[in-house]
């Protein structure tokens, strides 16, 4: 079908470019990358001039670390290049600075803090914490600077949990307006849920690998946040691709010759034919998910390889920078943008 | 000769298999059924949210309370019970709930409904509940429990005792009394900071969903009474001596350090850590205790005759397998120094792809329970 004959009232209208927007949530499986990655995005942002904050939550500071610095305290932003910055947010801190500005008395607040209540608050009705923590995040990218008047950040990357709690962050908002509907918190979750909802300005990419476990809960968690949630989706990164081939038959061969040679040989033979079985076994096991994966999420998607490293470090990351960087330049071009705002 | 974790499986009763998320842990916990049920003792394995295929291998079509029977070629009693994570909350409020309209109240209650599904520790308690029921029944020598995907390995073992903390009736009836006693008027005189507090909740919150939250904890207080010692009873069955614990690693940074926590805190808890399995481990191959050479490689694809462009492929794919081992190694090795020396360490391979069928978890025996490990 050509591009001319499709009805343009029957498309959803185009989403603007992913650059414009000023939250990108990034979610994904444990284990899946997900922190490397919102690294990577960010970084690609900066490279295009974007001031862009990378918001870890209830992370170990591995943002930080990732990128060679000390993580700074919660709720405080690093930064790390001109245009690039990292910060651990965690619930209940955000919750405390949150209260801090509706008591602003330091003698109360010490009183709230020490209480039995407040700490029932914090540890029992972990919605509030999801609540604060997104109410947080949101605060920073739309930040000011009270001197210019400027936003302080254009972008803030989230680095959300891993799945099941991503989308608990991601629904909070949502639960929170409905329990309720008047008064402060009512009000706030409705901007929450607005702008979350929003696509000029909010994105969700997915992180996966393309292994079994992963991919079922991507695609569950692709058909909760674009259809429960009703948020607007960004990139899917596939992560960790084994994408060597090797001849299964030709590597028989191969291992039958090995055993004619002598024991010392033969060691090292059999070690180098055995690696490339799994080498090949991974790869196409990867080929297989990838496939059922992009069969069943309709996102525009991006592929990194493994990497092979002893230790992963600074080159690794600006080598996957630069694959990471060809392949989104590459989508953003063939993406038609009209040019225009939402909202 | 039986190895090590052979031994495990044959003196206790129970094996809970901690660690965290995505590390192998579901499928480590069936391997070691299985193992178990084919030594001959009647075995049920506790899993959580398992692969389709595996699942599909265990028998477990759907969610049961109930343990199914899983066929078993070779003989043996091996039954698999998959537990169901999201009505944990629920299943807890019917069990204690001491009639049917208390326990619908709550259950229609919105302010239950919306946060019922992230309220901590629920699934873990329930788990354990679940555990002790059926460890009582007599039905079976040995259980083997996988614990829910948290982040942290500890969070099952501390669950129980936040849900207490969460529970405690005091904390419960604080929080309902402004409105039990019919006014905030007795509050803000009995203590003006938290009248303050609450009058500013009631400003930011609007009344209607603070009386919503209030009735809530007014029907859950007298819901748990006897809580607290049920949560020591369940304590006690995780300290008992033929309760032994399994923690399920990956050779990854952060895999590591969330484990070596783990161990720090193992005395503190006063449970026993019986073995320490390493997945997912690549090795890196020495000849006389050296990674062979590029040159010396080549040689040897010369030898077995392969294409000079496939040689080319095939060292480079070595090499790069190489640097993985050796990455693994180093980062084990430094761990090990931290695992008490009375658990076992068993290290498996990285073997390509899910295990999905009995076959491929009894394959997986050949490194769980070599007995040189």
């Amino acid at each position: 079908m050509s591009e001319a004959s499709q009805t343009p009232s029957m498309l959803p209208p185009p989403a603007p470019p992913i650059l414009h927007r000023r939250l990108w949530v990034v979610v994904g499986k444990g284990g899946v990358g997900k922190t490397t990655v919102s690294v990577l995005l960010a970084m690609w942002a900066a490279e295009h001039g974007k001031r862009v904050l990378v918001a870890e939550v209830d992370g170990a500071g591995r943002a930080a670390s990732l990128l060679g610095v000390q993580p700074e305290r919660l709720g405080v932003a690093k930064r790390v290049r001109p245009n690039l910055a990292v910060m651990s947010v965690e619930g209940a801190a955000a919750l405390a600075e949150y209260l801090a500005l509706i008591l602003p008395v330091r003698r109360v607040l010490d009183v709230v803090f020490s209480s039995r209540i407040y700490q029932y608050f914090v540890a029992a009705a972990p919605g509030l914490k999801e609540l604060m923590t997104i109410g947080k995040i949101w605060y920073e990218a739309e930040r000011t600077d009270p001197e210019t008047g400027d936003r302080v950040w254009d972008l803030v990357v989230m680095d959300a949990p891993a799945t099941g709690h991503s989308l608990q962050y991601l629904g909070m908002p949502k639960a929170a307006r409905e329990v309720f509907q008047t008064g402060l918190v009512g009000r706030e979750s409705q901007r929450l849920v607005d702008l979350l909802s929003n696509p000029a300005r909010t994105a969700v990419h997915i992180v996966t690998t393309a292994e079994e476990m992963p991919v079922n809960e991507s695609v569950e968690m692709y058909h909760k946040i674009s259809t429960d949630l009703a948020l607007p989706l960004g990139y899917l990164v596939v992560n960790r691709l084994h994408q060597r081939r090797f001849d299964t038959g030709e590597l028989q061969r191969l291992k039958a010759n090995a055993r004619r040679l002598p024991q010392a040989d033969r060691v090292v033979a059999e070690a180098i034919v055995d690696r490339a079985f799994e080498e090949e076994g991974w790869s196409s096991i990867n080929r297989e998910y990838l496939q059922r994966l992009l069969e069943r999420v309709q996102m525009p998607h991006v592929e990194l390889p493994f990497v092979f490293a002893e230790e992963f470090g600074a080159t690794h990351l600006e080598r996957l920078r630069q694959v990471l960087s060809r392949q989104l330049a590459a989508r953003e071009q063939n993406t038609t943008h009209h040019g225009f705002r939402l909202g | 000769m039986a190895s090590a974790l052979d031994d495990i499986l044959a003196k206790h009763a129970i094996i809970v298999c901690a660690g965290s998320g995505g590390v192998g842990k579901t499928t480590t916990a069936a391997a070691l059924a299985l193992r178990a049920a084919r030594s001959g003792r009647r075995t049920l394995v506790m899993t959580i949210d398992p692969a389709k295929r595996l699942a599909d291998a265990l028998g477990l079509e759907s969610l049961a309370d109930e343990p199914v029977d899983v066929p078993l070629p070779g003989g043996g009693t091996l039954a698999a019970l998959m537990l169901d994570q999201k009505g944990a909350w629920d299943r807890l409020v019917e069990r204690h709930a001491p009639n049917a309209e208390i326990r619908d109240k709550i259950l229609r209650n919105r302010f239950y409904q919306h946060l019922s599904q992230s309220f901590a520790g629920s699934q873990e308690y329930m788990a354990i509940e679940q555990l002790r029921a059926l460890h009582e029944s007599g039905r079976y020598d040995l259980i083997v429990v996988d614990t829910p995907p948290t982040r942290h390995a500890l969070d099952f073992l501390e669950a129980p005792q936040r849900l207490a903390d969460f529970l405690d009736r005091s904390v419960i009836r604080w929080f309902v009394k402004p409105y039990f006693s019919a006014s905030w008027a007795t509050v803000r005189m009995f203590n003006r900071t938290v009248g303050f507090l609450f009058r500013r909740l009631e400003e930011a919150t609007g009344v209607s969903a603070l009386v919503e939250v209030s009735e809530f904890f007014t029907a859950m207080a007298g819901l748990f009474e006897n809580f607290e010692p049920r949560v020591r009873q369940v304590y006690q069955l995780l300290r008992d001596p033929r309760t032994g614990f399994v923690l399920v690693v990956a050779p990854e940074e952060q895999v590591l350090q969330e484990a070596e926590f783990f161990i720090s805190q193992i005395e503190r808890l006063g449970v026993s850590l019986r073995a320490v399995i390493v997945n997912r481990m690549h090795r890196e191959v020495l000849v006389r205790g050296r990674p062979p050479r590029r040159q010396a490689l080549m040689t040897v694809l010369r030898k077995l005759r392969a294409a000079p462009e496939l040689a080319e492929g095939l060292a480079a794919n070595f090499d790069d397998y190489q640097a993985l081992g050796r990455g693994d190694m180093l980062r084990v090795e430094a761990f090990q120094r931290l695992v008490p020396r009375q658990a076992a360490l068993v290290m498996v391979p990285n073997l390509p792809g899910d295990i999905h069928s009995l076959d491929g978890l009894a394959a997986l025996h050949e490194y769980l329970f070599s007995a040189a490990a």
